[in-house]
């Protein structure tokens, strides 16, 4: 792999360092010069309000997204710089779990998780199949092998989607969002095999949510971030009684503060014609 | 329309050929790496090609019925009906056969083509493709557009086929033109090289065109059920126009 080697020191324990990093997307300037460090082995989440670039955040980490400015180092390679072969080599250690599971339609349950063993990995059709079959036990779906994926509710899908991303035993998970529209058997359920992963397998885990009860049970840190910084950051709990407006108006879940509840938008009054030289 | 949006539409039409430009040389650079998946390729020549069989063939023979009506009359006139066989060989082969096929494919196969990879971009079947280190240019596009390429000859091959069926069925057994006229004139006349070869290579060319068309279609179509339904109605308007066109300059260097 053609990896670039971290010029500037690292913590040994970060897997995930983020230095400056600067976007824009559009007129829009998502980061600016926005810091993150991830532990290894830790469960972190991505908080902050919609449209504030926590996705963004995630395929900077891929190198799905190159940054404007700033370095962004998983597993002491700087991923803006990797060629297209070495992006590709680190992918292969990194599971996404996308928003919305994106499982490939044609393909049964077993077919999507037995994917990326299938394009990487020269196996015996047997061993995949243990491998494979391993994998949807540990999400509790073996027995939904055959299933296609129309099939399937939201947080079946979500789980198989979790199969698939652990298939190749990464060392880091990005979860996107990954509670969204289950109910609370299933989000139970995922949280389950987020924490489950994360102490067995030692699976660094960064999750993006906005569900302050669940990123409770299981962050062991959280990274606030509004209008392209880092606004606060700590333990969840700490971050909950933290008196700053920021955490005061996203964990208190205010309407209106630092995020304002308008949009932006000319003068109410002037705009309805009640005010000007002619009234 | 004012000015300036006459220019900023003229301005994107640009910027949209020369996208699928790139896109095109994109495609062809993942070529050797698609040949890993050569089943997917498989796959997709079966979807085109195969599953295109009953549409090609049904309209092939009747546009070689209704040509043996339609000449059978004209010729009539002149007293040389004996050169239907020849008339509607020549006319299959060089022009109708290749030009019908590929709209009937861009129809049929490059609507559902276009529909299949928006849908994949609009679920993040791309982007996860992307996310487990495999190339969606190399999985998805290339083995799409080699299909394409490979199909088409054949479907208007079957087509040429079908026609002549109909001609024949026409002509001949409808009609009462003499069998031996009928198949004798259009042996002897008809060329391999100027024009069977000529009329596969314009299929050839139209594959290409049609699938190249339909997967950037796709791949560009914004992630929303209205964005997939005009890029899907973009892959048969823009297909068709470019084939009528390449078909008149192909035309215009192979006389």
């Amino acid at each position: 792999m053609n990896a670039v080697a971290v010029t500037h020191g690292s913590p040994a324990d970060a897997l995930v360092q983020v230095r400056g990093l600067r976007t824009r997307i559009g007129a829009k300037m998502i980061f600016d010069g926005l810091d993150v460090d991830v532990p290894r082995g830790s469960i972190t989440a991505i908080m902050g309000p919609s449209g504030t670039g926590k996705t963004t955040l995630l395929r900077h980490l891929t190198g799905q997204l190159r940054p404007d400015a700033g370095s962004v180092i998983v597993d002491g390679v700087d991923v803006p710089k990797l060629s297209r072969r070495a992006l590709f080599n680190l992918r292969e250690r990194i599971g996404f779990l996308f928003q919305n599971s994106a499982l490939l339609t044609d393909f049964s349950v077993f077919e999507n998780v037995a994917f990326p063993l299938r394009q990487h990995a020269r196996l015996p059709e047997e061993l995949l199949r243990d491998i494979v079959l391993t994998k949807l036990q540990a999400v509790g779906l073996r027995g939904a092998a055959q299933l296609m994926p129309a099939e399937l509710s939201g947080g079946m899908a979500r789980r198989v989607a979790l199969a698939r991303a652990i298939v190749f035993d990464p060392m880091l998970i990005l979860y996107d969002e990954p509670f969204v529209g289950l109910d609370p058997i299933a989000l139970n359920q995922v949280l389950r095999l987020i924490k489950t992963l994360n102490k067995t397998l030692g699976i660094t885990s960064i999750l993006v949510a906005h569900e302050l009860a669940a990123i409770r049970q299981v962050a062991d840190r959280v990274y606030l971030i509004a209008n392209g910084k880092l606004v606060a950051q700590g333990a969840p709990d700490e971050l909950a009684h933290q008196d700053s407006p920021w955490t005061r108006q996203f964990f208190g879940g205010e309407a209106d503060g630092p995020v304002p509840f308008h949009y932006p938008a000319p003068d109410y009054a002037t705009e309805l014609g009640f005010a000007g030289p002619h009234r | 329309m004012n000015a300036n949006l006459r220019r900023n539409w003229l301005l994107q039409g640009i910027a949209s050929v020369g996208d699928c430009g790139l896109f095109f040389a994109a495609v062809l650079g993942s070529l050797p790496k698609s040949l890993r998946y050569w089943r997917e390729t498989c796959r997709q020549v079966w979807f085109v090609g195969a599953m295109s069989l009953v549409i090609v063939m049904t309209c092939g023979l009747f546009i070689g019925m209704v040509l043996a009506l339609q000449l059978y009359y004209t010729l009539s006139i002149f007293g040389g009906t004996s050169a239907l066989g020849t008339v509607i060989a020549l006319s299959l082969f060089r022009e109708l056969g290749p030009v019908v096929t590929a709209l009937l494919v861009a129809g049929r196969a490059g609507t559902a083509v276009t529909a299949e990879i928006g849908l994949m971009r609009a679920t993040d079947q791309l982007d996860a493709m992307g996310m487990m280190a495999v190339d969606p240019m190399a999985y998805v596009a290339s083995p799409r557009f080699l299909a394409g390429v490979i199909a088409m000859p054949l479907l208007a091959c079957v087509f040429n086929a079908m026609g002549i069926f109909g001609g024949h069925l026409v002509g001949v057994t409808w009609l009462g033109l003499d069998n031996g006229t009928f198949w004798g004139n259009m042996t002897s006349t008809v060329s391999l090289q100027r024009d069977i070869l000529d009329g596969l290579y314009k299929s050839i060319v139209f594959g290409g065109v049609v699938s190249l068309i339909a997967v950037f279609q796709g791949y560009t179509a914004p992630p929303t059920s209205e964005g997939v339904a005009y890029s899907t109605t973009r892959t048969v308007v823009f297909s068709s126009i470019v084939i009528l066109a390449f078909d008149f300059v192909m035309t215009a260097f192979m006389t």
